[in-house]
């Protein structure tokens, strides 16, 4: 197990090297000049080349990535070029932000979506099962920002229950914080949930298949039993692994659901970094989600290989 | 050996399961409308009239207008051809990418699936909206380019399945028969390997296609997609935003024709699923 | 009140599917248990006697329909009661034992607790006082550790061990009715006697009744008392055993006992059951067996058969008492069916000779934890692991001869197979076929050799692209051997197909419109398309049923007489390769510790491994040959390198001691061309009785029974 986590531990190290490898040469290429940039397009000659040698801006690109790679691992993140500050501290704030808002919905996607899809597949075939599964499906077919702005016209514009965008600190009451970020949860979990759940009933209704759930039922275990210790455990490692690939889509989620709503987080300021051609911050934001989503997954082997024997307890008993 | 009821030699013709019924029947409408939008609708979808703008729904406009007065209805029609492409497109690219590099991988193995799986961990490390965004970031968007990015997004998972069929078709007998005949690797592959992966890699496939409509769609919501004044759904619903109180039918006649197009697709998919993924074609016996 | 059967099953029917035909699986069966007794059920697949078993467990498939009858299980019927009563039933005065032990145990529950389940729920015992009892109960199985192999997980226990986990399960309530079905077809020989043996102490001393149900017939001549035969869904025979096996009234029962192959008899031909299993979709009203039987009047067709009593049992055929004592007989269409009595000592050419075959598997790497301070400071090191599946190897196969080489699973017996026509590259040695080098050849020249050198496959179902037509897979390999116009390449394909006697209209066919037995003969049709010279059969037969497995093995036999081909014949069933081959090799992880001509194999001197594993062979006939049981203990350690000494010390009965286990064992010449490795001196080798004394003379009648 500690040689498991050792191995994974090393595997992200590399991708996350690789990533800022990628990230940083790609927006090598992104167009526009950074100088100009920040003195605008009718500063004079000589000061942009100046300011070109300052940045370092005429260093190999190599040298160029040492540089930038070494600030993050120093935890500079560099400097904003449209905001003219420090980005370490604004994108901490960013994440802090973005991170309420997927703990709240990834807890609310695993919760209510194992429960659904274990629902469904005990009630396999009867009408409960029927709607769930007509619901999930056109769920599943709803895009986040039409959520968003379906949930906007409802609630906030039509009945007038929530307001319609923005963030409020947990300083102006927990009503008024609570209250801003109903609509944007709720727009992140709809579609996972649905997802979440179909899986689970279908990786459920294969073990209910399977020979050890007919032993059990042979050695005459009430029916509950049966489906709480000896299927559900199984049917729950399909589960892990496609909740850390949704990971990655609440991301994605996240990044058209800030926008929407004027959420003050991380996917925001990506698109307004990527509006604004600012490319240091682009470069942190994209170095950051990676390393969320790297650890997210290592978070999801983890819970794998511990509801796994085999790979928690590894070799052979004697005779 | 002994588990097995009576051998039943004939397959079963099964009738066409019912999914795939109502599916097709919608996808047949969603794609005539793809081939014939432009000549159905009422409007040219980039025709602006000041006057016109923001009706709602009337016997001139059935759908009503947009900010700039052009006919929701016709921009509705239209952009469903550049949706369905883009789906189409980003899938063909996938799988034109994905199912030899997966093949090849499989059958392979060593080196060369080493090689090809660490890349797409490399791939499938970043949340897929992500790499989209840094595609689209670093150059101007273009139609092509957002399918193209959509495309090499789904490629790590066309990679994965293919793989993992061809591992489990690779230590087939039959596949050590040709290889004990005398078969090279090419035919192997792509005449024995190939056409028993096939039904799977359709039925992901057809999943990818919905999965790449939506993503088209996010990404041209940001504005990282299709630019004006083409007419995207996704683009619609992003100029839709700023009346949704005083015209929600710009934002709902394509959100709605999206989810139609959606399911219809993911209908089919799943009949496609039911009638040839093996695995769900196991008899109770 | 006293003397109900433990089991009572009446005139049950079950029916598959619904609409206007469905498969009538299970039709009028008849079976009665009484407490204490053992009662065998018999059949092949597509007897329905897995359906007969769920429908006595109460768990038959949603798909399934009780057609009429009663299951009564201690005089209260089964299918009356309310289904919590029913599941009350279950695992407390019936349980089941499943085939397949490593599918049946759930992998995320430790066996102690998946064992003590019944016993909490069924007994309300408390989990610690259950767990306790578990361990009780696994140690009455035979498990030497109860308390470490409870707090172990299915995966990191050998299959050996988990059957007997299941076993004890199903004995935790000390239920009135054991149901095992086919507990031992999925381990090996000397672990499936190890189970039958613990089975045997078991009802000793329990007393319960048990339904046993195997398509082995010499694992249910020693398991039971009463035999009752299922053929296509209904029950043409049930007896005592020594009847039914001995002197059976029905002719299935006939045609099954003459299709097995025996080592004490060895030589007899074998006499297949033409046909094939009929449509339970639509049955008839005559006999079922009518149109595969050579007994067959008009009358049988006509008029459906009852089961009569006849002397100590029953049968489903009018005719019992005139056909009793006729030997099974049908025509011979195999072009020359019989090898055993023209064994001819093979002296053709030498078309295969495998010099010092190595092949070794990487493990990948793994860090190893080490003493600090031994490997530069750091408490941990890599190691490449690497287990040598096949460890020095010489064999050689001649034109015309069959050596057979059997061995349990993990000896490295499939990957040597595979060596030999270099579907897998070995590691080290040598392989020439016909004089050529075949590992050191490269390209198109190594295509060809290749070529010369075949194999036929175990499995019929994953034997054949299903997407590919007969016509399109043998004529790839003709296309590929010898390029020739499409008209030859069609007269060449029917030709093929004629010498594994199937019709020429099959070429069009895909292969799920074959049976099982269809499916094996186009896979022998390939591989003879090269026109090879040496053909590896690896378990050729090993999934079939014994009826279609004696066509097989007589369709080999007669190829090989026409065409003079070598066979290695992998198998793990010593009684089929005692019947086909000429030699033996017998190996034990990875080397071959035994070989020689099949008669001086068979017979002492023994190596102590082969005399394990014939005496661990099932004997049809508990008469014959009463000599001592050897019971080998523990199982084959496949994944550690066997050390300096002999690989088989560890479990020997027979070992010297520290002799075996630190030297490796001489290679002994037993004269005849047998040879065996073993530190034992060679008289007291010899000084064993035969296991499996000969029964049959080598110029034996045809047909002969025992």
């Amino acid at each position: 197990m500690v040689a498991y986590l050792l191995r994974r531990l090393v595997y992200i190290a590399l991708i996350v090297l690789v990533m800022s490898i990628l990230i940083f040469w790609a927006t090598q290429i992104m167009p526009g000049n950074v100088a100009y940039m920040i003195l605008g397009d009718f500063a004079p000659l000589d000061q942009i080349a100046l300011l070109e040698e300052q940045l370092g801006l005429n260093d190999p690109i190599t040298v160029q990535y040492f540089r930038w790679a070494s600030g993050l691992l120093e935890g500079d993140l560099g400097q904003s070029l449209i905001m003219q500050r420090p980005i370490a501290p604004l994108l901490g704030d960013a994440l802090a932000n973005s991170a309420l808002l997927a703990g709240i919905s990834i807890v609310l996607v695993a919760l209510l979506g194992i429960w659904l899809g274990i629902f469904t597949a005990v009630n396999h075939g009867r009408p409960a099962d029927h709607v769930a599964s007509i619901v999930t499906y056109v769920v599943l077919a709803v895009p986040e920002f039409f959520w968003c702005i379906v949930a906007i016209m409802l609630f906030a514009g039509y009945l007038g229950w929530l307001p319609a965008t923005g963030y409020a600190p947990l300083a102006d009451g927990l009503g008024v914080w609570a209250s801003h970020l109903v609509l944007p949860v709720l727009t992140l979990v709809f579609g996972l949930i649905a997802h979440v759940s179909r899986l689970t009933r279908s990786s459920m209704l294969e073990v209910l298949q399977s020979r050890y759930v007919l032993a059990a039922r042979a050695k005459g275990l009430p029916e509950r039993h049966v489906i709480r210790r000896h299927a559900l455990p199984n049917a729950l490692l399909p589960t892990i692994t496609v909740l850390a690939i949704d990971v990655g889509v609440l991301m994605g989620g996240i990044v058209v659901v800030e926008t929407v709503f004027s959420y003050p987080g991380l996917g925001r300021l990506l698109i307004f970094g990527i509006q604004q051609m600012d490319i240091p911050l682009i470069q942190a934001c994209m170095v950051v989600v990676t390393l969320v989503y790297a650890f997210a997954n290592l978070v999801a082997d983890l819970l794998y290989a511990w509801f796994n024997p085999r790979i928690r307890y590894g070799g052979a008993v004697g005779t | 050996m002994a588990a097995q009821s009576a051998p039943d030699l004939r397959r079963a013709r099964r009738p066409m399961p019912a999914p795939m019924v109502w599916g097709g029947g919608m996808l047949v409408l969603v794609v005539l409308v793809a081939v014939f939008g432009p000549a159905l609708s009422p409007h040219a979808f980039d025709a602006m009239d000041i006057t016109q703008r923001l009706q709602p729904p009337s016997a001139a406009h059935l759908l009503g207008t947009d900010e700039f007065g052009r006919d929701v209805l016709s921009r509705m029609l239209v952009g469903t051809r550049l949706s369905l492409l883009m789906g189409l497109g980003a899938t063909c690219i996938s799988l034109a990418i994905g199912v030899p590099l997966g093949l090849l991988a499989g059958y392979y193995r060593g080196l060369v699936d080493e090689t090809v799986m660490r890349a797409m961990d490399v791939m499938i490390s970043v949340p897929p909206i992500m790499l989209g965004l840094l595609i689209l970031a670093v150059t101007t968007p273009t139609i092509w380019k957002s399918a193209l990015a959509v495309g090499i997004i789904y490629v790590p998972i066309m990679v994965r399945l293919t793989r993992s069929v061809t591992l489990e078709l690779a230590s087939a007998e039959f596949i050590e028969a040709a290889r004990g005949r005398g078969d090279r690797g090419a035919f192997i592959l792509f005449a024995e390997i190939l056409p028993n992966a096939w039904p799977s890699i359709i039925v992901e496939a057809a999943l990818r296609i919905t999965f790449a409509i939506l993503l088209a769609a996010a990404l041209s919501f940001l504005g990282l997609g299709v630019q004006p004044p083409a007419a995207d759904w996704g683009l619609m619903i992003a100029e839709a935003r700023p009346f949704l109180y005083e015209a929600p039918w710009i934002a709902l006649a394509p959100g709605l024709m999206l989810v139609f197009t959606v399911v219809a697709i993911n209908l089919v998919g799943d009949g496609l699923r039911e009638s040839l993924d093996p695995r769900l074609r196991r008899q109770t016996s | 009140m006293t003397g109900s059967p433990a089991l009572e099953v009446r005139d049950l029917s079950i029916n598959y599917g619904s609409g206007p035909a469905p498969i009538r699986a299970l039709r009028s069966v008849d079976l009665l248990i009484r407490p204490g007794q053992a009662v065998g059920v018999v059949g092949e697949s597509g007897s329905g006697k897995s359906t007969l078993a769920m429908a006595v467990m109460g768990l038959l498939p949603g798909a399934a329909s009780l057609g009429g009858g009663t299951v009564r299980i201690g005089g209260t019927d089964l299918y009356a009661m309310p289904p919590d009563e029913r599941r009350e039933l279950r695992g407390s005065k019936i349980s089941m034992v499943f085939q397949d032990p490593f599918t049946s145990l759930n992998p995320a529950i430790p066996i102690g607790r998946q064992v003590a389940e019944p016993l909490v729920f069924h007994k309300q015992l408390a989990p610690a006082a259950a767990l306790r009892e578990a361990e009780a109960l696994l140690a009455e199985v035979g498990i030497h550790q109860p308390a470490r192999v409870a707090t172990a997980y299915p995966h990191q226990l050998s299959g050996g061990m988990k059957q007997r986990a299941m076993i004890a399960t199903a004995l935790a309530c000390d239920p009135d009715l054991l149901v095992l079905d086919e507990p031992t077809t999925a381990l090996d020989v000397t672990v499936e006697a190890q189970i039958i043996d613990m089975l045997e102490g078991l009802r000793e001393r329990r007393g319960m009744a048990i339904m046993f149900i195997s398509h082995n017939l010499g694992v249910i001549a020693r398991a039971v008392d009463e035999v009752c035969v299922l053929y296509a869904g209904e029950v043409v025979e049930h007896g005592p055993k020594e009847t039914v096996l001995h002197r059976p009234g029905h002719p299935y029962t006939k045609g099954l006992l003459a299709s097995i192959p025996r080592i004490a008899e060895r030589e007899r031909r074998l006499e297949p059951i033409p046909g094939r299993l009929p449509d339970l979709g639509a049955v008839g009203r005559g006999c079922i067996f009518a149109a595969r039987c050579p007994w067959m009047v008009e009358r049988c067709r006509r008029e459906p058969q009852p089961l009569v009593p006849v002397e100590a049992g029953s049968a489903r055929c009018w005719r019992t008492d005139e056909i009793r004592d006729r030997p099974w007989s049908v025509p011979d269409t195999t072009p020359a069916a019989r090898i055993a009595t023209d064994r001819i000592v093979a002296d053709g050419a030498v078309v295969v000779e495998a010099r010092d075959i190595v092949k070794r598997f990487g493990l990948g790497l793994r860090l190893e934890r080490v003493a600090a301070g031994a490997a530069g400071g750091l408490p941990f090191r890599l190691k490449r692991d690497a287990v040598r599946a096949v460890d020095g190897v010489s064999l050689t196969v001649r034109a015309g001869e069959t050596v057979g080489l059997v061995g349990e699973s993990g000896c490295g017996k499939s990957t040597l197979g595979r060596c030999l026509v270099r579907l897998i590259d070995p590691s080290g040695g040598a392989v020439e076929i016909a004089g050529s080098d075949l590992l050191r050849a490269g390209g198109s020249r190594r295509r060809e050799l290749a070529r010369t050198a075949q194999m036929i496959f175990q499995n019929p179902d994953s034997s054949l692209n299903p997407r590919r037509t007969i016509a399109q897979a043998l004529g790839r390999s003709l296309k590929l051997a010898e390029p020739s116009p499409a008209a030859a390449t069609r007269a060449r394909i029917a030709e093929l197909l004629e010498m594994v006697q199937l019709p020429a209209s099959y070429a069009a066919r895909y292969p799920h419109e074959l049976s099982g037995g269809e499916k094996q003969r186009v896979g022998i049709a390939r591989a003879l398309a090269t026109r090879p010279r040496f053909i590896v059969c690896d378990e050729a037969v090993s999934a079939l049923d014994v009826s279609v497995q004696a066509s097989i093995l007589n369709l080999l036999a007669g190829l090989q007489r026409e065409l003079g081909i070598g066979y290695l014949f992998i198998s793990h069933d010593l009684s089929v390769v005692a019947h086909i081959a000429h030699r033996i090799c017998v190996m034990y992880r990875g080397a071959i510790i035994e070989s020689g001509p099949t008669d001086q194999v068979l017979e002492p001197p023994y190596h102590p491994y082969t005399e394990a594993l014939l005496s661990a062979v099932p004997k049809l006939d508990p008469a014959a040959g009463a000599g001592q049981r050897i019971r080998l203990s523990g199982a084959v350690d496949a994944l550690t390198d066997a050390g300096a000494g002999c690989r088989f010390a560890d479990r020997c009965p027979r070992s010297l001691g520290a002799a075996c286990s630190t030297a490796a064992p001489p290679l002994r010449d037993a004269g005849a061309g047998h040879t065996l490795a073993c530190h034992l001196p060679m008289d007291e080798l010899a000084a064993r009785a035969p296991i499996f004394p000969r029964t049959d003379s080598p110029l034996a009648a045809r047909g002969e029974l025992v």
